[in-house]
């Protein structure tokens, strides 16, 4: 029974679960702030903070669960909790509407929303599907396709556009750890940079000269090249016509996703008021609790997704970069982790969480910065919400579980 | 190192350097640019409140208009010193310290939109309050709509602020912690037709006045103005049965066209002025409100009362249709009373009528006649021609909350009184409109209009049409049921020539009902009740030119009989009617503030000046651009 014990002090990552309770612990500084309001000399405080100290203290002891759990069962357990968790999503598409969306199941005062589970348990899918031996490079992107394209399929139809956008991140991710080659990754993404791209006719030139450039140093075959590069071209080419093809509305929406400052009333009003907060704080911020744009309540959810525009206004630039720093060496530690696991499956999945919380990180400061249009994604392990803190940390804990428990089946 | 881990470093290096970057940028380099846009709290969406459709009677004289009113607010973002605020609005406005500042701290969440603190400030108020307003900049007044309900009435209703459990139901609609609801009666019915859609504005302005330019374009939804409402009431004759109706007593007056079913007068008294509530309401006012009179409580479809003798046509026409009776069959005589088993029911003439067929039982309202027809009828057949000629049951008039009324059936006297009840007692009673039945004195007014119209019943409605923004037919809003009623046309002839008979013979009950140039027809009731010793006074009638042209109810709680009472009211009200049936019918002109480009564009070859009307058109929407 020597080898169920919790902690393995050789191989268990003090610096990720350390970096992890930091991260952690700033979310409740920041959430007590956000979700206080000052009206002349009363300081008034809703409960959010304390509920994330319950939320996290939940998650703590299902980490520690996690890490009990002997990993036989755990390996057994992935495929039916994936199964389940699709039924979940397709139950929820039932649900009433929640400003226009379907995600939330709502039992009593709780809330849950299986994407949020579905991101961690397809990430476990994909990286034991696609890391099967003796596959070729076709089979592993066929594999983790054909697993992905379920959830998000589902996930597109309630809709939650951000969160699909997680799912090809952590794929893409999985894929380059799985030593898919490269121009592999290239030919996935190149159709997405073509779009973009043919916004000029000089930016198509260019892109479809450098993709050729760098298919040829991947030494593929002329045949698959040319085939590469026609269709790419085509869909440069194609789309200014189907841009012209589309309604006012049509092209008014896409616009304004683009850049939300074309819809002062709506996403742009959040997006600048963010803006505003975050740039009021400069160098030093205006210290904690003081913040005078997230006093008069101008951003509707400042508690959640617009949690980093608190920060940035009371800690100014200078908390701003701590959170980022924070974040950074959060990451670079799970890329080194990365390198550690041998077995295949758990290096796989191990970027796949890396990629999925990384891009969460970026999604969300981008978007309380105006780089990025407004998505609805948190800030991992900041923002308040239990389902979100529960699952980010579980992720992070089976991390842990194959630090811990590494060299010691295969 | 690998190669894949090399990759996500750069991938991670390159994402993290672009926030940094950005930040920087937004921080550090423009950061004293966003300080000074955020020190001006300028930058907020700003609702503009559309303007509430008027109501206006079927001539376009106005019911509801609106007026503008000085509406307090307040910024709870920019309060310094919340007691001292407290106290200063206390000290000028019916609100306690502690009112005040639950409501700041309550709604401090909800929104960065301004909070309505008082609405309606008398103008001499607001002058003397804004000496004092630099002390508290968190304080603005501004001017905004209220509404003028132009006399004391029962079918427009009221609008009022909306309150937390509205707010929670209807938020998803766009109604803001300020919004004006419709809270009673047609403002109610038709508050999304009335109501408008208020429009958005983005104010990026510094204290200067500045824009701060932040947004290139947009930011601007207009708001648009509800639609005005065109009533069926026609208000000279609303104020005539207004004045005709006696006072000092409770009850109604409908008066409604037959060929329509519009309703052209809608008493109910007493009244009340519903302008109270545009103002907080004053204990003392709220006391006289609920006083015993009730005059907050409509009485025309608020109020069930026992029929009494009005009632009676019913059971006629239910005896012609099961062919128990014809024009000529005579029952019992009357002694003054008719003996049923062990018990003797009264004819309200203790002298009593001798016998009669039925279109004299109707004439003199003799209860034996029914009495005796009843012993003859099923109790449940009794119920379903009563449903059938929509009594005790919704007319679907455009107002909320209409009461139903009752009427049993045997299921329900098992029910209340146990298996072995005996009906034939209460049916007895029924068949005069006395016992369990009730209805509201709409229903009846439908229902006669329904036996003046050839057996055609319509539902009794207030809405004619809507003006302004968009034009709607009543038709449009809400398609008007019309059903027969279960009488053949020869049957309904005999009821006539009854109701005929109570007007014009010289038996009738209503004999002093009559009316030059017109037929009157009609039918008294004393209807007994538990409220008082008196009994409740009924006459329901109408009168016929060469058309069927108004039924006119007149209802009269605890005022006595039928004969003496109400028919005199309806008789004045005919006559009237008569003496102004021009006017009256006379279709009213579009006025200029409501006629449309293609209207205009359409009249110019006959009209003097089309021009004439566009001033007018550009003020209104100046108006509507003013009015926030």
């Amino acid at each position: 029974m020597k080898h169920f014990i919790l902690i393995n002090h050789k191989k268990f990552d003090f610096v990720l679960l350390g970096l992890l309770v930091v991260l952690i612990a700033m979310g409740f500084v920041a959430i007590f702030t956000a979700s206080t309001t000052a009206i002349s000399d009363q300081m008034i405080t809703a409960n959010h903070w304390w509920k994330q100290i319950i939320f996290a203290g939940i998650a703590f002891l299902a980490a520690v669960f996690l890490l009990k759990l002997p990993m036989p069962i755990f390996d057994i357990l992935i495929l039916p909790a994936f199964v389940l968790n699709l039924l979940a999503l397709i139950l929820v598409l039932f649900t009433p509407a929640v400003s226009g969306s379907h995600r939330w199941f709502s039992i009593g005062n709780v809330n849950f929303q299986p994407s949020e589970s579905a991101k961690l348990l397809t990430i476990l899918m994909v990286a034991r599907y696609i890391t099967k031996e003796n596959l070729s490079e076709y089979r592993q992107i066929l594999y983790g396709f054909s697993i992905m394209i379920v959830p998000m399929v589902l996930i597109m139809i309630e809709p939650d556009f951000g969160t699909n956008l997680v799912f090809w991140a952590s794929l893409m991710a999985m894929l380059i750890a799985a030593e898919v080659p490269l121009f592999f990754i290239l030919l996935m993404i190149s159709p997405v940079v073509s779009l973009v791209a043919s916004l000029h006719w000089l930016g198509i030139v260019i892109w479809i000269a450098i993709l050729i450039l760098l298919l040829l140093r991947a030494r593929l075959s002329w045949v698959a090249i040319t085939v590469a590069s026609i269709i790419n071209t085509f869909i440069a080419l194609i789309t200014p016509v189907f841009w012209m093809g589309l309604k006012d509305y049509q092209q008014n929406r896409i616009l304004t996703f683009m850049d939300p400052t074309r819809d002062p009333l709506g996403a742009g009003y959040q997006i600048i008021q963010a803006k505003i907060a975050i740039g009021s704080g400069s160098l030093t911020g205006k210290g904690w609790l003081l913040g005078t744009q997230k006093n008069m309540n101008f951003l509707p959810e400042h508690h959640t997704d617009f949690i980093f525009s608190v920060i940035g206004e009371e800690f100014g630039f200078v908390g701003s970069m701590f959170i980022i720093l924070l974040f950074f060496a959060f990451f670079t530690r799970l890329i080194h982790n990365v390198v550690q696991l041998k077995v295949r499956e758990r290096k796989v999945a191990t970027a796949g969480i890396m990629a999925y919380l990384m891009f969460q990180t970026f999604i969300n400061i981008g978007m309380n910065i105006g780089l990025v249009p407004a998505t609805g994604i948190p800030l991992p392990f900041i923002s308040y919400g239990g389902s979100n803190l529960m699952i980010n940390t579980i992720s992070v804990a089976v991390i842990l579980k194959y630090l811990n428990e590494r060299g010691f089946i295969k | 190192m690998n190669k894949s881990s090399r990759v996500f470093l750069i991938a991670s290096i390159v994402l993290f350097g672009i926030l940094i970057i950005a930040l920087f940028r937004l921080q550090v380099i423009k950061g004293e640019h966003y300080r000074r846009v955020a020190e001006s709290n300028f930058v907020r969406i700003r609702r503009l409140t559309a303007t509430r459709g008027e109501i206006y009677d079927q001539k376009y004289r106005p019911i509801v208009q609106n007026i503008p009113s000085h509406n307090l607010y307040l910024l709870s973002g920019k309060i310094q010193n919340l007691p001292a605020l407290a106290r200063f609005i206390s000290l000028h406005f019916e609100l306690t310290v502690e009112e005040i500042t639950e409501m700041v701290l309550n709604q401090r969440f909800r929104t960065y939109e301004e909070i309505l603190v008082v609405d309606n400030v008398p103008f001499e108020k607001m002058l003397s309050v804004s000496e004092h307003l630099n002390y508290f900049p968190e304080l603005v007044f501004r001017i905004g709509s209220t509404r003028d309900y132009l006399y004391p009435n029962h079918f427009t209703g009221y609008v009022g602020r909306i309150n937390e459990s509205e707010y929670e139901r209807y938020e998803e609609e766009d109604y803001s912690i300020n919004s004006y609801i419709g809270k009673t009666g047609l403002e109610r019915y038709y508050e999304v037709l009335v109501r408008g859609q208020d429009g958005r504005e983005v104010v990026q302005v510094d204290a200067q006045g500045r824009s701060l330019g932040l947004f290139q374009k947009g930011g601007y939804i207009e708001p648009l103005n509800g639609l005005s409402l065109v009533l069926t009431i026609d208000n000279e004759l609303q104020d005539f049965a207004n004045r005709v109706f006696p006072a000092g007593i409770k009850g109604t007056i409908v008066v409604s066209d037959i060929s329509s079913g519009g309703i052209l007068a809608y008493i109910s008294k007493p009244d009340y002025d519903p302008n109270l509530f545009m103002q907080r309401i004053t204990p003392e006012i709220w006391e006289e409100l609920n006083s015993e009179a009730k005059p907050l409580m409509d009485r025309v479809i608020h109020a069930t009362y026992p029929p009494g003798s009005v009632f009676k046509p019913i059971t006629a026409g239910l005896g012609l249709q099961k062919k128990v009776i014809d024009q000529y069959t005579r029952l019992s005589p009357c002694v003054g009373g008719f003996q049923v088993g062990n018990r003797f029911f009264r004819c309200w003439d203790h002298s009593g009528h001798g016998t009669s067929n039925v279109a004299e039982a109707l004439m003199r309202s003799c209860d034996v006649f029914f009495y005796d027809l009843s012993l003859k009828l099923r109790l449940d057949d009794f119920k379903a021609y009563v449903l059938a000629c929509h009594l005790a049951t919704k007319t679907g008039i455009d107002l909320p909350n209409e009461r139903a009324g009752f009427f049993p059936d045997t299921a329900w006297y098992r029910k209340t009184f146990g298996r072995n009840v005996g009906i034939i007692g209460h049916k007895v009673n029924l068949s005069i409109g006395q016992g369990e039945v009730l209805t509201t004195p709409l229903q009846m007014n439908a229902f006669f209009a329904a036996l003046a119209n050839g057996g055609t019943w319509i539902t009794p409605h207030l809405l004619k049409q809507t003006v302004g923004r968009g034009r709607l037919t009543r038709e449009q809003v809400e398609r008007t049921q019309k059903k027969q009623l279960p009488m053949s046309q020869s049957e309904l002839r005999i009821i006539q020539e009854g109701l005929f008979a109570v007007c014009n013979s010289p038996y009738g009950t209503a004999r002093s009902v009559q009316v030059p140039k017109a037929r009157t027809f009609g039918k008294t009731g004393s209807a007994e009740n538990f409220m008082g010793k008196k009994t409740h006074a009924w006459f329901c009638g109408y009168i016929v030119t060469d058309k069927p042209e108004i039924a006119v109810t007149v209802f009269m709680e605890n005022a006595g009989g039928g004969a003496a009472m109400a028919a005199p009211v309806a008789r004045q009200i005919f006559d009237f009617y008569m003496g102004n049936i021009e006017d009256i019918r006379r279709p009213a002109v579009l006025p200029p503030q409501f006629r449309s480009a293609e209207d205009l564009a359409q009249e110019e070859p006959q009209a003097q000046d089309p021009l004439e009307a566009e001033p007018e058109l550009k003020q209104e929407n100046d108006e509507a651009l003013h009015s926030d």
